[in-house]
């Protein structure tokens, strides 16, 4: 137990790391998936494959397999990326892919009756996507949002493998010092429990905030 | 004001619309009834394009829409016919994450590009037209079916425009909310407003209405005075659906 008190600032310090690439990753996945779901849906033809292959290929391979080509592979030509910067881009382009399959749901949801009131009173297509149409598909998406964003958390831990001190190389660093296991494990692992409880109870109260209509 | 040329509409092989020609002058007010199925409302969006044409031309207000043309032309001109054209829908539309008055502001600030201030100016006074000044801040729905609709009248308002299309604007209401509705399109129609009402009120037709077009299997089969396509109908199509829609 004292093990583990005297290493807590280490590990908070692991958490603020899990914390920020969670949110850095997010904030661009959010971007990267609102960009790609108008292009799936409104785009021409181009655009419309370009993201479909995005999505498709993201979807389908192991993250662990992207952050390795980020970090390590990108080397071959050249681009040598910290180790941070590297995790933000390769979940930022991880999570994108799922952010936009959430936001094209959403976009499906809201009624094409919406679009029509739109450009009937003159916006072109455009205007009434972006004034309309988007605002009502992000309240749409935000429970499954939160699920990536949730899931997102938990996901920064396979960044550790390329030396990112996150909370899970926290531990495992800890653990090479101490050569002791299942305190420090079930230390972050209730640490991870704490901070998805309350990115989950947060994103309850947004829902909540925004669907006062 | 609305000319409308040899208009032919079709979903691949299904024709809804078949050659319909007519001319409609400025402040006049039409109503365009007939059985479910036969064209009317395709026809209305068909003006202001919601619907893009198949074959034929459109004027209206002197944008000349032409099935002959490119697609970006036609995007073109549809985009100016609808600065000028104001559209009422069958589910009202509003936008449920504005507020109503929100939701008249809203082609003012984005269309317009009139300030904040103006659009509120001209926002309000539209509400207290329609008569729910006293519902500026709330969501579209904390309101009836019937309020919601005049709010959506407001919203088409905001535009000035020339025109006023209905598509069925009182089919999804309460029968008692139908009045409010409607008493807000008489005083449209007496201002002068031009109108295009796809309708099964016919009460309203009668006393509002300067014209019947009685549409049937995507052609106007009939084109009248109220009184006389209600007294007298001259086709056995006419006469039918007015027998049928008397039973009640």
């Amino acid at each position: 137990m004292d093990l583990i008190i005297d290493n807590i600032p280490f590990l908070l310090k692991g958490a603020y790391y899990t914390l920020l690439i969670t949110v850095v990753s997010m904030f661009f996945g959010l971007i990267i998936g609102l960009i790609t779901a108008i292009a799936r849906l409104k785009g021409n033809r181009f655009f419309r494959n370009v993201a479909r292959v995005y999505v498709s290929i993201i979807r389908g391979t192991p993250p662990l397999v992207q952050i390795f080509i980020v970090y390590f592979g990108l080397v071959d030509f050249g681009i040598e990326l910290g180790s941070l910067t590297a995790a933000y881009i390769a979940l930022s382009i991880n999570i994108g892919a799922y952010v936009s399959e959430a936001f094209r749901g959403a976009i499906q949801v809201v009624p094409a009756g919406q679009t029509e009131a739109a450009l009937a009173t003159g916006m072109t297509e455009a205007q009434a996507i972006r004034r309309i149409v988007i605002p009502q598909a992000i309240r749409i998406a935000i429970p499954p949002l939160g699920n990536t964003f949730v899931g997102m958390l938990k996901e920064t831990s396979l960044v550790s493998v390329i030396a990112v001190t996150e909370l899970m190389r926290s531990a495992q660093l800890l653990i090479a010092q101490y050569y002791v296991y299942m305190p420090f494990y079930l230390t972050i692992a209730l640490m991870y429990w704490i901070m998805s409880t309350v990115f989950t109870f947060i994103l309850n109260k947004l829902e909540k905030r925004l669907s006062v209509y | 004001m609305i000319q409308v040329m040899d208009l032919s509409k079709s979903y691949d092989q299904n024709e809804v619309l078949k050659h319909i020609s007519l001319t409609i002058p400025a402040h006049q007010v039409v109503a365009v009834i007939g059985p479910s199925g036969s064209g009317k409302s395709t026809f209305l969006r068909c003006l202001n394009g919601l619907e893009m044409i198949t074959s034929g031309a459109i004027t209206v207000n002197n944008h000349h829409l032409n099935a002959t043309e490119s697609k970006k032309k036609q995007q073109k001109t549809i985009h100016r016919v609808r600065q000028d054209t104001g559209m009422v829908f069958q589910q009202f539309n509003l936008y449920p994450h504005k507020t109503v008055i929100e939701n008249v502001m809203e082609a003012i600030i984005v269309v317009k590009k009139q300030s904040k201030e103006q659009a509120k100016t001209i926002a309000s006074q539209l509400l207290k037209r329609v008569g729910l000044q006293e519902k500026e801040d709330v969501y579209p729905s904390k309101l009836s079916g019937g309020q919601q609709q005049r709010v959506a009248i407001a919203r088409a308002l905001a535009m000035e425009p020339k025109i006023m299309l209905f598509d069925e604007p009182t089919s999804a209401l309460d029968p008692e909310l139908v009045g409010e509705v409607l008493k807000v399109m008489k005083e449209l129609a007496d201002e002068g407003m031009t109108m295009v009402i796809v309708t099964h009120e016919m009460r309203f037709a009668q006393d509002a209405a300067d014209r019947i077009l009685f549409m049937a299997d995507g052609q106007i089969v009939e084109d009248a005075e109220p009184k006389k396509f209600f007294s007298d109908p001259s086709t056995e199509r006419a006469q039918k659906f007015l027998a049928k829609v008397n039973e009640f």
